[in-house]
């Protein structure tokens, strides 16, 4: 079945990735130095998609002016949820602009054009989730999945027993889809789309597809990390390629003393002075300045960043426009980590930064800090832990 | 100011072609609006209001044809009604003109042809098929054509049809025409996004120049026959930029869009740990006049004074005083400052200082304006296409340009440049800072019912004032006034009570942003609103009612920022009183009439 519309779900603000998503929404993190929604976009207009609608709510100035009205040439139509209560009340909000059968993905998982592809064979006007195995199913937070045949029996969010599959986020539904979505049971006000997806299962059935193309899950912090890891890996990269596994913007201005460790990214305009040393697994932003000496590696540094000379940044993610003093030293290594309630054991974080920043002279952050929007650090301080956005850290 | 737009070869879609790139020209004036197409026969459909009144006109009535031209209208000779909307046709209605420009001797050619010829219209343009169809007695359709262009004194770009003929017929004297070519088809319109979704190949007409459209291509004359073989170019924008990609009008995406305008302002032509600018221009640099209008000419005096700071003579003229009213030209540059690079009286400007021996250079956004092709340089802002009619991106872009002007020719006075450089290259992230958290909406909806706003700040926020209260002024069509902070108590302070808010833009905590808070002091005391656009470096937060932050930065790149929320509190203004933001009343984007 012919399918031309793709919706993309890019409402959420992603609250695990805070101090990050402070500031934009989980789908315009970056990863190797392209929004997570690029991705996504991609991987919908190269399986053949021809009319893209985007959800938008969080924040949705960051997508709108991101994306624009085209996409590669095709047309972006914006939906406007505004109150986020949930995946299938943001899916409800494209009825009025889908017409005829359609695909829906989730903006924030980086997908490709193959696990898209896969969904759109396999739909035959019953409606079609992709799915893929998965390590850790069973504690794989967006839903473990069951088949019988090509037959969803079960998608659960909490999996008791062993699952070998999960949700890869990528669904095809028939024309008049959203009448069903619209009668679906809600949980506490919210609308969930796995919610619509279990109540149609065990009506007529749902086709489960198995797809083995790339696909990255972020859900925490240093997820990115790994996603940028395995996305340079994997050359999906904007930049151009000078080395093996070293891509850098031609606008980009890298002193010939500086040292470019691949895999590493380099964004437009980004100036790099002598001594310097990035890489590997690094992606730094669009135009940074990383003056003499410094060090910065396993790590992504946000757009508009000014780290100083002689700093030193490990496993870190750092927001837009930080202002990094000479001698910062975020050692990194494995800590464990605090996000919400939870604690998370032995995760590699150096640090994750909120936008704006100011890490004076001299001060360094401990393993696993996190340092919310507009924080600073004086000189020589050191930060632990959670700082909350605007505070300051002295000595 | 009006725009043309023609096209030959596209078969059945001419209409839609035609009005989709109407639609496209619309900010170039929005009065009136009509089309011509010729098959055999010519048939012509026109009608006041917007385009859309059009549409619903032609909903009824379709003419057909494969050789077609269109008009969107802004009344400079009478009024917009459907009469004077263009296509004008003769006496036979065979012949049908679209024109954008003034033809300066109508008066005399219409009372010429007055005994033969019944008009219709209050136009100047009319007189032009008229003349044609006298022409087609004893020639042919294009030399009927050539021998009225001898007759036309003024400025103009016009396109033709005639009936029986299977072409169109334009020519260009001082105002902008473009050529679109494509495989199978050609077009012709005042500016390229009215084409741009069909093709991205371009032909530049220059003054002078007279071309045929037809099923064979395109014939590029002087208007005495001469053969001219123009350059074919490319152009690399995106035909969808023009989208309003979600946003309500195009003027708040346009603002959204400021941090990646800046950039690609920037992009190349600094290197902060260099300390380097350089531009692909080299001006000798003794004296500089900035001519320009409107919005860019509060560019010019932001410009003028970064140029004084580094020592250099500098004065910014408002072009259209200039033209006539010329100051000394020695060894001056004379820079000319507009978005599209077609503003007449910038125009008017330039020739004279051309005239009189001056280099010019034009700063503008526009690739292929008539402005960038007749200065001795130009340096390009890189804003990408600029809907709104109200500037909000170019104005921050032209800001940024005539900083990196300056440094590269003449540096930075007392300054420091590699921290100049550095506050450049942090504005992109500044103003995303600005657009994430501004209270711009919330002090717009606290104070839309006053009955006048004023809008003060001394030295490089001078500039920012005056054109704080412009932009409230076009798209609010609320009284507001600009001011120098210290000139309000030489006069204006007389009109300050409680009822007209005053806009305090103080950054830093230096001498200027003292005496600034002297003056807040000073209409605080009559009762005033203040609301501060403040980096909260000094304390004039004391004296203020509301506050808008920006970020600190350098004393220069602040007054970029302080006027993104000025624009912010135009635009909630302007929308919280329903205005029509992206088309305001009376105005066109660009003014290519003196």
């Amino acid at each position: 079945m012919t399918v031309s519309t793709g919706v993309v779900l890019a409402a959420g603000e992603g609250t695990r990735l805070r101090p990050l998503t402070s500031t934009r929404p989980k789908p315009m993190l970056p990863v190797a130095n392209r929004p997570i929604l690029e991705y996504v976009l991609d991987a919908l207009v190269d399986a053949g998609i021809s009319d893209l609608v985007l959800v938008v709510g969080y924040k949705r100035d960051r997508v709108q002016n991101h994306v624009g009205s085209t996409y590669r040439g095709v047309p972006v139509t914006y939906v406007h949820q505004a109150k986020q209560l949930g995946s299938g009340h943001a899916l409800l909000q494209a009825r009025e602009a889908v017409d005829g059968p359609f695909l829906t993905v989730n903006g924030d998982r980086v997908i490709d054009p193959q696990t898209v592809g896969d969904a759109l064979d396999a739909f035959d006007g019953t409606p079609t989730m992709a799915v893929r195995d998965h390590p850790n199913a069973n504690e794989y937070p967006n839903g473990a999945v069951r088949l019988d045949g090509d037959r969803v029996t079960e998608l659960v969010e909490q999996p008791d027993g062993p699952y070998r599959l999960i949700n890869a986020g990528v669904y095809a539904f028939p024309a008049g889809w959203f009448d069903r979505l619209a009668a679906t049971k809600r949980r506490g006000g919210d609308l969930y789309l796995p919610d619509a997806i279990v109540e149609l299962a065990a009506e007529r059935g749902v086709v489960g597809v198995r797809t083995e193309g790339l696909w990255v899950d972020i859900t925490y912090p240093w997820d990115l990390l790994e996603a940028t890891r395995q996305l340079l890996g994997a050359g999906l990269v904007d930049e151009q390629a000078h080395e093996s596994g070293v891509y850098v913007h031609e606008t980009a201005r890298v002193h010939e003393d500086a040292t470019l460790q691949g895999p590493v990214v380099v964004g437009p305009d980004a100036e790099i002075a002598a001594g310097v040393v990035v890489g590997p697994d690094t992606a730094v932003g669009r135009n940074i300045t990383v003056e003499a000496n410094a060090t910065i590696e396993r790590s992504l540094v946000g757009a508009d960043t000014r780290v100083g000379s002689g700093a030193t940044l490990c496993d870190c993610v750092t927001g837009m426009a930080g202002e990094i003093g000479p001698g910062v030293v975020v050692p990194g290594g494995e800590t464990d980590v605090r996000i919400g309630t939870d604690i998370h054991e032995r995760e590699r974080l150096g640090a994750v930064v909120g936008d704006r920043v100011t890490l004076a002279g001299g001060s360094t952050l401990g393993p696993g800090t996190l340092l919310g929007v507009g924080a600073t650090v004086g000189v020589g301080a050191i930060a632990r832990d959670h700082v909350a956005a605007g505070a300051e850290v002295v000595r | 100011m009006c725009g043309i737009i023609g096209c030959v070869g596209r078969g059945d879609d001419t209409l839609d072609t035609l009005l989709d790139g109407l639609d496209t020209l619309e900010y170039r004036g929005y009065d009136s609006a009509g089309v011509a197409l010729a098959n055999g026969s010519v048939q012509t459909a026109k009608k006041a209001g917007e385009l859309d009144a059009l549409r619903e006109h032609l909903a009824d009535w379709s003419p057909s044809g494969t050789v077609g031209i269109g008009h969107t209208r802004w009344s400079t000779h009478g009024p917009p009604t459907d009469a004077n909307a263009h296509p004008h046709c003769d006496c036979t209605g065979e012949v049908a003109v679209v024109h954008n420009g003034i033809i300066e001797n109508y008066q005399t050619l219409r009372d010429e042809l007055a005994t033969d010829h019944e008009f219709v219209s209050d136009t100047d343009t009319e007189v032009i098929p008229h003349l044609i169809e006298d022409a087609l007695a004893d020639h042919g359709p294009e030399a009927a054509v050539r021998a009225t262009l001898d007759r036309l004194e003024g400025s103009f770009a016009i396109a033709v049809v005639i009936a029986g003929t299977d072409a169109i017929f334009a020519a260009r004297q001082d105002s902008p025409l473009v050529l679109g070519i494509d495989d199978n088809a050609t077009y012709l319109a005042s500016d390229v996004p009215a084409f741009r979704v069909h093709t991205d190949r371009v032909v530049y007409l220059d003054d002078g120049q007279f071309v045929r459209l037809d099923a064979d291509g395109y014939t590029v004359t002087d208007f005495d026959g001469t053969p001219r073989s123009p350059s074919v170019e490319t152009v690399d924008w995106d035909p969808e930029a023009t989208g309003k990609a979600g946003y309500d009008h195009f003027m708040l995406k346009e603002i959204h869009e400021q941090p990646r305008a800046l950039r690609q302002c920037l992009q190349g032509r600094v290197d902060e740990l260099a300390g380097d600018v350089t531009l692909d221009i080299d001006p000798d640099i003794d004296r500089v006049q900035f001519v320009a209008c409107g919005t860019s000419y509060h560019a010019a005096l932001y410009g003028a004074a970064l140029f004084r700071a580094a020592g250099v003579p500098a004065q910014a003229f408002l072009a259209h005083e200039y033209a006539i009213q010329t100051p000394p030209v020695e060894d001056d540059l004379v820079v000319a400052v507009s978005q599209s690079g077609e503003t007449a009286d910038t125009l008017a400007a330039i020739r004279e200082a051309d005239r009189r021996g001056a280099d010019t250079l034009a700063l503008t956004n526009v690739v292929g304006s008539t402005m960038a092709r007749e200065c001795t340089d130009a340096l390009f802002i890189r804003s990408g296409p600029e809907i709104g009619v109200a500037a909000s991106k170019t104005f921050s872009a032209q800001l940024t340009a005539v900083n990196l002007l300056a440094l590269a020719t003449v540096g930075a006075g007392d300054e420091d440049v590699r921290d100049l450089i550095g506050a450049l290259r942090d504005l992109p992230a500044d103003i995303q800072t600005i657009l994430d958290a501004s209270g711009a909406r919330e002090v717009a909806r606290e104070y839309v019912d006053s009955e006048s706003f004023f809008f003060i700040g001394r030295g490089y926020h001078h500039p920012v004032a005056l054109e704080g209260a412009l932009k409230l002024k076009e798209i609010s069509y609320t009284h507001a006034e600009g001011f120098a902070a210290g000139e309000l108590k030489h006069g204006t302070l007389a009109l300050v009570t409680p009822d007209t808010p005053v806009f305090a833009v103080v950054t830093g905590d230096g001498e200027a942003a003292r005496k600034t808070i002297g003056n807040v002091k000073e209409v605080e005391a009559r009762g005033a609103p203040v609301i501060a656009v403040t980096d909260g470096e000094s304390d004039v937060e004391r004296y203020a009612d509301a506050v808008l932050e920006i970020p600190s930065t350098h004393a220069r790149t602040a007054a970029v920022l302080a006027n993104v929320q000025l624009q912010l509190v135009a635009y909630h203004v302007a929308n919280e009183l329903g205005r029509s933001i992206d088309k305001p009343r009376n105005l066109a984007k660009s003014v290519t009439v003196e």
